[in-house]
């Protein structure tokens, strides 16, 4: 075991330092992230051409935007592999996959919406 | 004139002598040789098929004769039925009776409440029973110790639904150990260590709420929550999460509400729980006990240690971005009386962290930090851990093996507030056999104060079941 001389001051500023610096770089991202927020809503958004109409109301009105519900497959990468290895659906039955999937629904505090969209994923393709 | 007629006589006999010489001599020429084959075969044909149309017949006989038999048979199995059925009759006779005069004593007994039925979707066949789990194995060398075979960890989760809404779950972690008297001294053998990691109860009260009750994962911070032996990329836990419960017994709300399509979500936990409390009675600094207070105490009465229960909450948000690009931030607390005459509080919060940038890279870590009142004074330990990790086909290289590597890394500090400090640097990778099989190995350096920690090499074969 080293030992290290706890008694100076500036060590305990420097601990708080770096803390700070790297929650600082774990959270720095979110700044980025934010502003690409809307490039990703973009991404699963669908856009309706604008309605027709005069030349002067086509200017001013905004396309209508339609969002798209996640599928069980999104829905599942999503929540499911931020924390372990996926798991194929082929792996359980349909009832085995209603149990774990209440597990996960409590243990993860999945939506009640989420959940049964990623268990009618896994039922639809059980192994059986 | 007379010449004439007798000429004419004479042609006449002439022809019809000619005609009677013609007709027999054709007459005798209608039936040749190749007709009289033709008539003899067709004769033998027909002599061929009544031969056969008679054995035929002589088959129908045959099969007429069995077939009355086999009536016969029909015949007395329909008798036997019939005689089944009549005894039948009398036994329903004799059990409706019964009934009829059970029924009289029951009214003359008097008025009986019916049984209250259950909903329907919880009465139906709709109940399962799975066990989850992980097992894990060791090679684990520490510095100024022997290198070791170590069976780490069986960790069955048993899970029986009840219905939609009904779910009973427990977590038990099995572990071997040498044998030790009271004073610790080595005394041969080893024994089986089953620790009940947690019990509970959940309850789908609706979308938005669910009831957990019994032994329950604390949601502080969510490494508790999210740990097991397989889920894990490093095989030990982080250092300052000694600090916190990771169960207790009580009750808790939680749910989550969706924000909008993209995925985005709040999810919330409330809970109570007795609570911390004193490990030999006392309010001295040392004497914190965070897992010890379950409600039975060792000489059987039904207690809690202090007076009063202890009372937390999670608030959690999760934003994913695109797939594989989220953030999830998270902050939670407990606080409540530990010692036994309830003078001090023992406190903890908790700010969480999980980021995912892709499908290779993600970084998560947790700052915890708890205060307690003691006789000695106040306490405050503290701690934080950052683990960030990198799968190697985000390189796309293609060489063998090469896909299923992640390295892995951590940084975990700790000081329990009476002046132990420990700093931990943890190297290390894990190799995916397969998706649930998992090896993984890593170096911990180790820095501080703390004599019973030392660097260390592990190496740990990993299932998820």
């Amino acid at each position: 075991m080293k030992n290290i001389n706890w008694k100076r001051p500036f060590k305990s500023r420097l601990r708080i330092a770096l803390s700070l610096a790297v929650l600082s770089v774990a959270l720095a991202p979110l700044a980025l992230l934010t502003a690409a927020e809307g490039k990703g809503e973009k991404a699963s958004k669908t856009e309706k051409p604008a309605e027709q109409g005069s030349v002067a109301d086509a200017s001013n009105k905004k396309p209508k935007v339609v969002l798209r519900k996640l599928s069980g497959a999104e829905l599942y990468s999503m929540h499911c592999n931020r924390c372990h290895p996926e798991r194929y659906p082929t792996e359980r039955t349909a009832a085995q996959w209603k149990t774990i999937l209440l597990h996960m629904r409590v243990r993860a505090n999945l939506p009640a919406s989420h959940a049964r969209t990623i268990l009618k994923y896994l039922q639809d393709n059980s192994g059986r | 004139m007379i010449m004439k007629t007798r000429s004419f006589a004479l042609g006449c006999a002439a022809v019809c002598c000619a005609l009677a010489v013609a007709l027999p001599i054709r007459t005798v020429a209608a039936i040749d040789d190749q007709q009289f084959k033709e008539l003899k075969d067709l004769v033998t044909n027909l002599g061929q098929k009544i031969e056969k149309q008679d054995q035929r017949i002589e088959q129908l006989e045959k099969t007429h004769t069995q077939d009355a038999q086999v009536h016969a048979q029909d015949q007395k199995a329909h008798e036997q039925d019939q005689q089944k059925i009549q005894e039948l009759e009398q036994k329903l006779g004799e059990t409706q009776r019964t009934v009829s005069d059970a029924q009289q004593q029951t009214a003359m007994a008097g008025p009986v409440e019916p049984l209250p039925r259950m909903p329907l979707e919880e009465a139906t066949v709709n109940h399962n029973f799975s066990i989850l789990g992980d097992a894990e194995v060791q090679f684990a060398k520490t510095s100024g110790q022997h290198g070791t075979f170590l069976f780490a960890d069986f960790a069955p989760i048993f899970l029986y639904r009840g219905g939609e809404n009904v779910l009973f779950e427990a977590g038990v972690d099995i572990t071997l150990q040498n044998n030790a008297d009271q004073n610790g001294n080595r005394t041969g053998g080893a024994s089986t260590h089953f620790d009940l990691s947690f019990a509970q109860l959940d309850y789908l009260m609706n979308d938005y709420v669910t009831l957990v009750a019994g032994a329950m994962v604390l949601p502080l911070g969510t490494y508790e929550e999210r740990t097991a032996g397989w889920l894990n990329k490093i095989p030990d836990d982080p250092l300052p999460r000694d600090l916190l419960p990771g169960a207790g017994v009580g009750a808790q709300l939680r749910g989550a509400v969706p924000l909008g399509q993209n995925g985005k979500l709040l999810n919330y936990s409330v809970w109570g729980v007795n609570g911390p409390s004193s490990a030999d009675g006392t309010a001295g600094a040392g004497a914190l006990d965070l897992g010890g207070n379950v409600g039975l105490r060792s000489d059987n009465a039904v207690a809690n240690l202090h007076g009063h229960p202890s009372g937390g909450a999670r608030l959690g948000a999760f934003m994913p971005f695109k797939p594989h690009y989220d953030l999830e931030l998270g902050l939670s607390g407990q606080s409540g009386e530990w010692d036994d005459a309830g003078q001090h509080l023992w406190s903890a919060g908790v700010v969480d962290a999980s980021l995912h940038l892709g499908a290779n890279f993600d970084v998560k870590g947790e700052y915890i930090r708890s205060w307690y009142g003691s006789d000695d004074g106040n306490i405050r330990p503290e701690g934080w851990w950052v683990q960030s990790g990198y799968k190697l086909a985000g390189l796309n290289l293609d060489w063998p093996m090469i896909n299923n590597l992640e390295l892995v890394n951590r940084y975990d500090s700790i000081h329990d507030g009476l002046g132990t400090r420990t700093r931990r640097y943890t190297v290390g990778y894990i190799y995916y056999l397969s998706n649930t099989l998992l090896f993984e190995g890593d170096y911990e350096f180790l820095y501080g104060n703390d004599p019973t920690k030392n660097d260390q090499v592990i190496f740990q074969l990993s299932y998820g079941f």
